[in-house]
């Protein structure tokens, strides 16, 4: 066993985002209890748009990119990530994945949790449902290579698209059929479901979650939108905390609760001029890129040199439903409903950037975050192993700068899991010299 | 008045620069930064010392500068080699505008505007863009480093470096020798290699002529000429490539003191002291 230095805990700037740690302990040791009590569990994808589907029918999501994550964090990624070398997956697949596939293979082989698994282990599902969309090609062959070793488990790969940005055409020509492919898709879910595992619908309760879902994304949207104030009273280092219970726990009541109580911290600490820190100098945007999880202090060290970051693309998968083009509300059909939130979600900038030649959505989106929070400077972060979402950083980055204005960058590079392409005092020297550039760019 | 001296210390991978100046440069050494090299900074400025005729008591401000400028124990600051670099070449080459900066560990690309760093990049994590590269390569051919710039202009007809990993170029080249391509081919196809890794790289910036390229990689003729060729121009060379930080360091010293009796700020300065560094005792 591959033994790593235990890691420093990063200190929180909030109450509410301490609080996740023990929270995300209990919902992995909550569904071993689930399964235990005779419950169906469903490895489940985040940003998936199923989260209502799989809990208004009572099945309990395993999420297996939290689940790496967490061993990553734990620095206790490697045993898993040797064992998927093993069975000779490739080192470059995105290590989640090869967190995840090594676990799977190792339990399946011991017909127990492997030892000292964190947390308890990632419980053996009854059913898998991938879902790349076009956002994350492992998330369409993790689960079927995962059936390898558990053949016995059937897969469901839903397909979530969304219509392409153009900038010569309005996406909403064809935005109708995007949702019907969606609905048919949402529906198939729902068949498999219930032919699998034996839990049905409630779909009274489907449109109650819903429901819920929109008033917790506005609420989240409202909460992260305090973050503006100056000094901002929490950073990107939080809201990896935060994003719990956006990604892992939406359609709950619990997450609901969570923002609310957020919300009001925030609200009090901005009453306060309560900062992340004491004397904020720099403000930045974590502008893309999954975090390296063994490697959270890093924010801790960003803000020893007086920088903050109010807002972060990453993780911050809702909009405000109130400021879609359309009135949700009027859609009664749940599945349907969820549908329109899809595309209206992933087509939210594509009218801003059209109106700026040569720009892109998500440059358009960085551009509305440096304005709204006042940011000095960006930073991103390529891990070598993610495509899906790395790829193409630079060049928004680039075109930032093009349509926009020259800003303070700075490239991070090293993974989300594996800890060995991580190193602690190149990547502080790269921050170091990165406050310099925004101290002479602040300066001039 | 009395007269005022800084000391610029760049204690990088492989060489520890050390410059000491008032108006211009008064003295500068460069030594070899090896694993117990790497304590002895105090060594190096020592030298300087005695070649600028000065003691340590009369230097006014020390900044250090390079990978390892934690451990410059006698320094009043450390500053990063970035702005350590920009500073230096702002001053030694006004007119350029983006540096590309290539020594024995990393290799970086600086953007200037008004002659401080804006942008940059940096390769710390891949020794195939850095000059270790060409270190590895020449111990697998038996070639000396100092050489294989020379030798390289005389290819007649370059090879590909299929090998992205330097362990493995190491290895491709003698595979290559013992095909029986000429050595002066398999050396330009290695500086291509590196050129075009750190092409690459500095490319993320929006690279802006002139292009001043420093650090030991500087002073390889072959690398500066593959390097031209990908850029399409000619790059700017200061007249000593390796003492761009340490010179740098020493002018932002320089501005340190001059700040602070501008605005009445007391300055913080160590005991004057040449310590060895302790780190690693």
């Amino acid at each position: 066993m591959t033994q790593e230095k235990k890691p420093e805990k990063r200190r929180t700037a909030t109450e509410a985002a301490a609080k996740i740690g023990p929270m995300q302990k209990a919902n992995i040791q909550g569904v071993a209890q689930a399964k235990a009590e005779g419950k169906k569990v469903a490895y489940a994808f985040i940003a998936c748009a199923y989260d209502e589907i799989i809990r208004a029918m009572d099945i309990v999501p395993m999420w297996t990119e939290a689940y790496a994550g967490i061993c990553g964090a734990k620095r206790d990624a490697q045993r898993f990530l040797e064992r998927a070398g093993a069975e000779n997956f490739s080192r470059s697949l995105c290590t989640y994945a090869l967190c995840g596939l090594g676990f799977d293979a190792w339990r399946e082989e011991l017909g127990e949790m492997p030892p000292d698994a964190p947390w308890g282990g990632q419980v053996k599902p009854d059913v898998m449902l991938g879902s790349g969309q076009l956002l994350c090609d492992p998330r369409n062959k993790w689960y079927q290579a995962a059936q390898h070793y558990m053949p016995d488990v059937p897969v469901y790969d839903v397909g979530l698209p969304w219509p392409p940005y153009e900038d010569d055409y309005d996406y909403r020509e064809v935005q109708d059929y995007y949702v019907k492919y969606i609905v048919e898709e949402l529906k198939g879910l729902v068949q498999f479901l219930e032919k699998h595992t034996g839990s049905k619908m409630d779909w009274a309760r489907l449109s109650e979650l819903v429901d819920l879902t929109d008033r917790t994304w506005n609420l989240i949207w409202e909460t992260y939108e305090l973050r503006r104030a100056v000094p901002s009273p929490m950073g990107t280092g939080d809201a990896m905390n935060t994003m719990v219970p956006i990604v892992f726990m939406m359609a709950t009541q619990q997450a609901y609760d969570f923002f609310k109580e957020l919300n009001e911290e925030l609200k009090r600490k901005i009453a306060n001029k309560e900062g992340e820190i004491p004397d904020e100098k720099y403000r930045l945007i974590w502008g893309g890129g999954l975090p390296a999880w063994f490697a959270l202090t890093d924010f801790n060290y960003f803000n020893s040199k007086g920088a903050v970051f109010p807002v972060e693309t990453t993780y911050r998968v809702v909009e405000a439903i109130y400021n879609f083009d359309i009135d949700l509300s009027k859609i009664t059909d749940p599945l349907e409903h969820i549908a329109w939130r899809w595309v209206k979600f992933w087509t939210y900038w594509y009218d801003k950037a059209r109106k700026r030649p040569g720009s892109h959505p998500s440059v358009e989106r960085l551009i509305q975050y440096i304005e709204d929070y006042k940011i000095d400077g960006i930073v991103m972060h390529e891990a070598f192993s993610c495509r899906s979402w790395h790829v193409g950083l630079i060049w928004q980055l680039n075109l930032l700068k093009k349509v926009y204005k020259d800003i303070p960058s700075l490239i991070l590079e090293s993974d989300i899991v594996d800890i060995s392409s991580y190193n602690e005092a190149d990547t502080r020297a790269r921050i170091d010299a990165f406050i310099d550039t925004l101290e002479a760019v602040k300066s001039r | 008045m009395k007269s005022q001296y800084f000391a610029g210390v760049d204690l990088g991978s492989t060489m520890t620069k050390v410059v000491i100046m008032n108006q211009a440069i008064l003295a500068s050494v460069i030594g070899p930064t090896g694993p117990e090299h790497r304590k002895l900074a105090n060594k190096v400025m020592e030298q300087a010392l005695a070649k600028a005729k000065l003691s340590f008591v009369d230097i006014t401000y020390v900044v250090a500068t390079g990978y390892g400028r934690i451990n410059v124990p006698f320094a009043d600051k450390q500053i990063t080699e970035i702005s350590c670099h920009a500073r230096g070449v702002a001053c030694l080459l006004p007119e350029a505008r983006t540096v590309i900066d290539i020594g024995g560990q990393d290799s970086k690309g600086i953007k200037l505007k008004e002659g401080r760093a804006v942008d940059f990049v940096m390769n710390d994590k891949c020794a195939a863009g850095t000059g270790r590269f060409l270190e590895v390569t020449a111990e697998g051919l038996g070639v000396k480093l100092e050489d294989m710039g020379r030798l390289s202009l005389q290819a007649k007809n370059k090879v590909e470096i299929g090998s992205t990993c330097t362990v493995f170029a190491a290895q491709e080249v003698v595979a290559k020798l013992a095909e029986g391509v000429p050595l002066t081919d398999i050396i330009a196809g290695l500086h291509e290699a590196i050129a075009a890794r750190i092409y690459s790289m500095v490319g993320r910036l929006k690279i802006e002529k002139e292009v001043a390229l420093t650090g030991g990689g500087a002073k390889n003729i072959g690398l500066v000429k593959a390097l031209e060729a990908k850029l399409g121009f000619p790059v700017l060379l200061p007249p000593e490539p390796l003492l761009t930080g340490a010179i740098g360091a020493a002018l932002l010293g320089k501005d340190i003191v001059r700040e602070a009796e501008e605005k009445g700020i007391p300055l913080v300065r160590r005991e004057r002291r040449l310590t060895e560094a302790t780190l690693f005792t």
